[in-house]
């Protein structure tokens, strides 16, 4: 066992242990850290965009260069700050409007492609399915509780008999999918447990390697 | 029945500790449990293997600190991999506050294997705007990034030479702990440009990525820590790294945690039916 020399480890641990601290019950500690994080976050959030972006992208072509073009993207983002003022907050809209109709622009057609028409065509097409018995099973299991499911959110007209069977067959599959998914979010918790232990048994001690 | 009561009551501290417990001891005495790795972690790990050497691997860090735990090993184990092939390393990321761990893990493994910055890796790291960054980077990579992470322009970097856009991507790998990650990557560069891609994800996002595997946008997967130790178990199996396995170390306290989380869930649902039958009985009388 050999204690870490390092300042910042020792930081480190005390940080970990004020957030472990919520455990027992809300405390300045905690407080503290979370408050702390929140800082640090945004600190080095604005230095990151200011060296990597606003300097290289605005400032130096700008100034430096002289490429007055930069101008136009400089207004645009000083709009933003126009909500501060009331007489001209409307201004901020110019570049919501710009951002906004560039995202849905590009949006639209490749979440479609990507999340819809892909899925669609994976649910029934994929030539894999043909390569054994089981890939064909499972694929056929896929493709019911595609149908049984999407069948569960059609709200437009009472569900009977078939319909209804065919919901009740989608919940199953909604709740496997559910499950999935708690399960996976119960690994993730743990192991971000695991990764502070880790870090106060070989960082801070040096228990293990 | 008071077994019951008391077990529906249990004080959650005296969970956390006995959870505490179960993932502490695991880690200072192993337990030895064999993990292999799945066949959606091999897709992954075989897709880097065959890059030919010379040829760029692109990594996006999708994640910040508080995935470091699932994410970061993940890093490592494919820059090993992908050092010690001879493949080289194009890093960039779309989480501004995961830039300190790239730099940090190419610092590491880089001198592991003696790898010249500009020359066998970069890093490009962070610009603002997620889908001007992606679509950008699939007509031209030197308009998108003019510099790298330090300033330096890309046109001085040898290694940048013989790549324009996505087209001189063989393989493309997002470790992605949320949003922009997996699903922007498959959406803007993998639908639109046919980037050959794999995806590292959090946990809680693995169960979303399956879908995207069966359609074969996804080549495979690395979820969570399971798939980094599944990783770092096939670089290390096949002899390109023997650098110590965090995510590999953790698997026996990730086991038991599992276990114990099973049966306190079990045991909390008996002791749940026992408490309603009884007072639904004295209910009736």
């Amino acid at each position: 066992m050999t204690l870490a020399s390092s300042i910042w480890i020792w930081v480190g641990v005390f940080l970990t242990f004020c957030i472990f601290s919520f455990l027992y019950k809300d405390n300045p500690f905690y407080k503290f850290a979370e408050h702390l994080f929140v800082g640090v976050s945004v600190g080095y959030s604005i230095s990151i965009s200011y060296h990597n972006v606003l300097h290289p992208d605005l400032i130096v072509p700008l100034f430096k260069h002289g490429e007055l073009l930069n101008i136009i993207p400089l207004i645009f983002g000083l709009c933003y700050f126009a909500r501060f003022i009331p007489k001209v907050s409307w201004l901020v809209r110019l570049p919501m409007g710009l951002v906004l109709g560039f995202g849905a622009g590009a949006a639209i057609p490749a979440v479609l492609q990507a999340n819809i028409i892909r899925q669609v065509q994976g649910a029934v097409l994929t030539p894999e399915i043909f390569q054994g018995w089981n890939f064909f099973v499972w694929a056929l299991i896929s493709l019911i509780g595609v149908i049984c499911t999407v069948i569960y959110f059609y709200f437009s007209k009472e569900r009977k008999k078939s319909t209804k069977f065919a919901a009740e067959i989608g919940i199953i599959f909604l709740m496997i999918g559910f499950g999935a998914s708690f399960g996976y979010t119960v690994m993730a918790r743990i192991s971000l447990l695991i990764g502070r232990f880790q870090f106060l048994l070989r960082d801070w001690l040096g228990i293990i390697q | 029945m008071k077994i019951f009561q008391a077990l529906a009551k249990i004080d959650r501290k005296i969970i956390f500790a006995i959870l505490a417990v179960v993932i502490i001891v695991p880690l200072i005495k192993p337990l030895g449990i064999i993990s292999r790795a799945s066949n959606r972690a091999e897709a992954v790990f075989n897709a880097v293997d065959a890059i030919p050497p010379g040829k760029s691997l692109m990594i996006s860090i999708d994640f910040d600190p508080g995935s470091q735990a699932e994410l970061y090993p993940m890093l490592n184990a494919i820059l090993r991999h992908a050092f010690a092939k001879d493949v080289k390393v194009i890093l960039l990321g779309l989480w501004l506050t995961g830039m300190g761990l790239g730099e940090e893990a190419l610092s590491i493994t880089s001198q592991e294997y003696n790898k010249v910055y500009g020359e066998d890796y970069v890093f490009l790291g962070w610009r603002s705007g997620v889908l001007p960054v992606i679509l950008g980077m699939g007509e031209d990579i030197k308009r998108t990034f003019p510099t790298d992470y330090y300033g330096q322009s890309l046109n001085d970097l040898p290694m940048m030479n013989d790549i324009r856009n996505y087209r001189d991507i063989p393989f493309f790998i997002t470790l992605s702990a949320g949003d922009p990650g997996m699903n922007t990557w498959i959406a803007y560069a993998q639908s639109r440009y046919g980037l050959k891609m794999g995806a590292g994800t959090t946990a809680v996002s693995a169960a979303d990525a399956y879908p995207f595997l069966q359609t074969g946008q996804l080549t495979g997967l690395l979820g969570g820590m399971k798939g980094a130790s599944e990783y770092e178990f096939l670089v290390r199996e096949k002899g390109y790294s023997q650098a110590l396995t965090p995510a590999s170390q953790a698997m026996d306290s990730q086991s038991l945690a599992h276990l114990l989380i099973l049966i306190l869930i079990v045991l909390g649902n008996i002791g749940f039916f026992f408490i309603r039958k009884t007072t639904a009985f004295k209910g009736e009388k």
